[in-house]
């Protein structure tokens, strides 16, 4: 399972955009170089047998489809309710990778999501056992994801 | 519309509950985002944290018990869930009675608890159902 926390992450991405939002025609690709606008950056901080942080970059556009597939409404701007929901949402694929993890006898808690502006990252210089990035495609947008764990 | 047919779990009880939250969510989000002033939207506010401070907790217990009647493997877990979800609304209540000018307050409010609770009905609860299901007890009879 630990070998496979990146398929692990994005069948969560997968059966979350799906169940939540509808989307099925997701693809993902390995790769670092993810350009996220001034959208909204998602940190997760993950500790117990793994510690380290998970960030989830949802670009402008891609996080005011997401909120108006949910809500039914029109949003203009990423405010503080977009902000929040997405929030959510990445606060919910984590809880099902950890579930999973679980299930491998990986013992882990998330702590609550946290919101980063784009290029801020307080971890860039830590060195991580696993660390890999993907972009994740959908009909309504990309995300980008990181995922920077150390075993304990 | 928020509401969608395929969250029926097939319990009367617990589906008519949950169609009941979506709607009164549904309100408390057009009013949150309506174009209208803050002060405008305060009544609707304050009613839907009365709402959810008493139908939320009201609704999560009738569901427990009906996964104790089913005796459901992840009762406690998602009791836990539960708990943790009135605890915010608790929280929020507090912060915002304090406050009740505190419109970032509320939109962070609003946007968490649409995905919260969509996610919640949409893949826990159905979790329940598909027990239900597998084991012949879908509790119709509630």
């Amino acid at each position: 399972m630990i070998d496979n926390l990146y398929k692990t992450f994005i069948d969560a991405t997968r059966n979350v955009f799906n169940l939540m939002l509808h989307l099925s025609e997701i693809s993902d690709h390995p790769g670092e170089d993810f350009k996220s606008d001034e959208g909204v950056d998602i940190a997760v901080s993950i500790v117990g047998d793994l510690e380290g942080e998970v960030i989830y970059r949802f670009p402008v556009s891609t996080s005011l489809n997401m909120v108006k597939i949910m809500s039914g409404m029109e949003f203009e701007a990423v405010d503080d309710f977009v902000t929040s929901a997405i929030s959510e949402i990445a606060n919910i694929i984590s809880g099902n990778v950890l579930t999973e993890l679980s299930a491998s006898d990986l013992k882990c808690d998330r702590l609550p999501p946290v919101q980063r502006k784009p290029g801020e990252d307080p971890n860039k210089d830590k060195e991580y056992e696993l660390k890999t990035s993907c972009h994740i495609n959908t009909s309504i947008g990309e995300i980008g994801l990181e995922i920077r764990l150390n075993r304990i | 519309m928020l509401w969608k047919d395929e969250y029926e779990l097939g319990v009367p009880l617990i589906d008519a509950q949950h169609k009941e939250l979506f709607k009164r969510v549904e309100s408390f989000l057009q009013a949150l985002r309506s174009a209208t002033s803050w002060d405008e939207k305060i009544p609707e506010i304050n009613k839907t944290l009365d709402f959810m401070k008493r139908y939320v907790v009201e609704h999560f217990h009738d569901e427990e018990e009906y996964q104790k009647s089913i005796n459901y493997p992840g009762y406690k877990c998602h009791k836990q869930i539960h708990d943790d979800m009135v605890n915010y609304v608790l929280d929020v209540s507090k912060q915002y009675e304090k406050c009740n000018t505190n419109e970032p307050l509320m939109q962070q409010f609003g946007g968490r608890l649409l995905a919260w609770l969509i996610n919640h009905v949409a893949a826990e609860d159905q979790l329940i159902a598909a027990y239900a299901k597998k084991k012949g007890v879908s509790g119709n009879d509630r």
